[in-house]
């Protein structure tokens, strides 16, 4: 223990009295961890953005999206919905939702316009990662609402004027009889120029017969666990067919089907970021050949008052770990000011609703690395220190 | 100057360090082996004044590195406390000369761009606990004992040789060792900076009780010394102090 701590100390010292060229040397390692961490950083916040927004689009893994169709006709609506009812029973499915694309004419302050619909089921939220700026998701309360909620994004939410939610602001949906419905949640849009869309529950519009009537059959989406996703597909396609005598359609439609895209992107930087260190730790290493050289005198005058081979060894070792751990803490304070700068950060944050924070799991390998440095480019000068004959060193 | 009168019980009981019949032959490329040493008995107590002289290259060095445990011999036995020191692994030998000797050189050998108190702090880096963590005050009351007291932060190329050599005297004594192994210490000073370091060595030797070895080319330094020896090619021989 005190050996330990006897050795950290004596390494401080040592950086103390080698201050400038250990810290040039360092200066290398610190820039070294700092672009490590960067492109990790950046290629995992990057990641998740994509992850974020493939899941926005088409689910997360794994999704199942099914559908049917006929090649004499249209299906029945009524019963396709209630074979999708009977699929998610059957399975226990924990999350599902409807999912009928449809368009609504909606009075706005600018006339009628026709308003791209989406009709689904609450889990759909959940199941698309779908985020609110302002009210909430469809709740369990919105379900016996009196008159039907619709939750629109952001484009949608202008378009209307941008009402205040807490108004409980109606919307006048025209059919037969027009219908008045109230708006509870406004979701962050995708991109800029994202087109105007709203949601509609699927008991509402069943309910006031809305968007049911345009022919566009209705598709049925299951976020279920990837192990039983495969063998799902085939059950319920078959299922699906012989239920309403049709063909059915059942597939894998998330990001990760095909395995996880982006694992090359991840091995990508992985690659990079190691090329970056392997050079960061030759320059140290350099450094610490030189170092030990100069001070073969000093290990002899050490060893003359007593420190082991052992410590010789461990010092050398010590003071290079030390000395990268703390390059490797400033790289990674480095790269996390340089990503979190407002400037760098918004440039990153473009389509990307929103932005992932700075990974941890970025900062500890960009220490873990450093140290790592610091003790491969310790241990040969530790070698070449240890195998210094004291009676050569200390002669004049 | 005869030498002075020592704790006179600390010479009695066992030796410190015996050399019994000790060669030390290096081996030379393409020519014979070099006989540095050769037959060296020798028997060192506490509280000794032991002086060796002898002309350049006659193996003083390698003899004081023999006393040290820095060196082992070729041949012979080298006892140190009791201890064969050709059954000490090299790490308990240097466990054991760290608490058990100081070296102080002709050169000084201060650790360059450290204070003086880091240097005679630096032997307590490897001593144990007790010393190691009040490190910082057994090296500024040996520097005070020295007569450095006020220039502890000063960095060793500020001072005189003198007192480079006072601070590599404290270095040497602050694990307060058994035995003081000195290379020509007044060796690069002027005659009376010499005396005044030898002064300095003879009494804190005094004072712990320990054993003072020293190498030197100076009459008046051997004439210190209880026991004088003469290194000839190799060869210890007992000599008459000067009086
Ligand atoms: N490791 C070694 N390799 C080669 N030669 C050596 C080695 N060690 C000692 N010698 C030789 O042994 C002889 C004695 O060396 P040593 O240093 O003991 O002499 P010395 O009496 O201390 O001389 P000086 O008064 O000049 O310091 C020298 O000739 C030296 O070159
Ligand atoms: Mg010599």
């Amino acid at each position: 223990m005190t050996a330990f701590v006897a050795s950290v100390v004596e390494a401080f010292s040592e950086l103390r009295i080698h201050k400038t060229r250990v810290l040039l040397a360092l200066l290398g390692v610190m820039l070294s961890v700092a672009a490590l961490t960067s492109v990790v950083a950046l290629g995992t916040m990057a990641q998740a953005g994509l992850v974020q927004s493939s899941e926005r689009t088409s689910g997360r893994a794994a999704t199942l999206g099914a559908s049917v169709y006929s090649a004499t006709g249209a299906v029945d609506t009524g019963s396709t919905l209630a074979a999708y009812d009977d699929v998610v029973e059957r399975y226990r499915i924990g999350y599902s939702s409807v999912r009928l694309d449809t368009s609504l004419s909606i009075r706005g302050p600018a006339g009628v316009v026709a308003a791209p619909t989406t009709i689904i089921e609450r889990d759909y939220g959940v199941m698309r990662r779908l985020d609110v700026v302002d009210g909430s998701w469809f709740t369990e309360v919105d379900e016996q609402r009196l008159a039907p909620a619709v939750v629109v994004n952001e484009a949608f939410h202008r378009l209307v004027g941008s009402p205040d939610l807490r108004s409980a602001p109606g919307l006048t949906i025209e059919a037969e009889t027009p219908v008045s419905a109230t708006i509870v949640g406004v979701l962050a849009d995708d991109y800029a120029e994202a087109q105007p869309q709203a949601f509609l529950l699927r008991g509402q519009a069943e309910q006031w017969d809305l968007g049911q009537d345009q022919g566009i059959p209705p598709a049925l989406e299951l976020w279920v666990p990837e192990e039983i996703a495969d063998a799902l597909t085939a059950r319920v396609q078959g299922d699906l067919a012989s239920q309403l005598g049709a063909e059915a359609q059942v597939y894998r439609q998330d990001y990760a089907a095909q395995g996880d895209p982006y694992a090359v992107v991840t091995l990508g930087i992985g690659g990079i970021a190691g090329l970056v260190l392997v050079l960061g730790a030759v320059g140290l290493l350099n450094i610490s050949m030189v170092t030990v050289k100069y001070r073969v005198r000093e290990i002899g005058i050490r060893r003359s008052f007593g420190a082991t081979s052992g410590r010789i060894f461990f010092g050398v070792m010590t003071e290079s770990v030390v000395a990268t751990f703390v390059a490797g803490v400033a790289g990674v304070m480095l790269s996390v000011a340089v990503i979190k700068h407002p400037r760098v950060e918004s440039f990153i944050a473009q389509g990307v609703t929103d932005l992932p924070p700075f990974p941890v799991g970025a900062a500890l390998i960009g220490i873990a690395a450093a140290t790592a440095v610091g003790a491969l480019a310790g241990l040969i000068p530790a070698l070449v220190a240890v195998r210094v004959k004291v009676i050569d060193a200390i002669r004049y | 100057m005869r030498h002075r009168t020592g704790p006179p019980a600390a010479s009695d009981g066992a030796p410190l360090v015996s050399l019994r019949g000790v060669t030390r032959t290096v081996r030379i490329l393409d020519a014979e082996d070099l006989h540095v040493l050769r037959g060296i008995d020798l028997d060192i107590h506490r509280g000794d004044r032991v002086a060796i002289v002898g002309r350049s290259g006659s193996g003083k060095s390698t003899l004081l590195n023999l006393l040290g445990l820095l060196d082992v011999p070729t041949e012979g036995g080298l006892f140190f406390e009791g201890a064969d020191a050709r059954r000490l692994g090299a790490d308990e030998r240097a466990r054991l000369r760290g608490s058990a000797v100081g070296f102080v050189f002709q050169q000084f050998n201060l650790l360059p761009g450290r204070t003086a108190l880091d240097n005679v702090m630096t032997p307590l880096l490897y001593a144990g606990g007790r010393q190691f963590w009040r490190r910082e005050k057994l090296a500024a009351a040996m520097l005070e004992r020295v007569g450095l007291g006020s220039r502890l932060r000063e960095l060793p190329q500020k001072l005189s040789g003198g007192e480079q050599q006072r601070v590599a005297i404290a270095r040497a004594l602050v694990r307060g060792p058994r035995l003081i192994l000195a290379d020509e210490p007044t060796g690069a000073l002027d005659l009376d900076t010499g005396a005044a370091v030898m002064d300095l060595l003879d009494d804190v030797a005094r004072e712990t009780g320990a054993a003072l070895v020293t190498i030197t080319h100076d009459v008046s330094v051997a004439a210190r010394s209880q026991d004088l020896y003469r290194l000839d090619a190799g060869v210890l021989s007992r000599q008459v102090v000067p009086a």
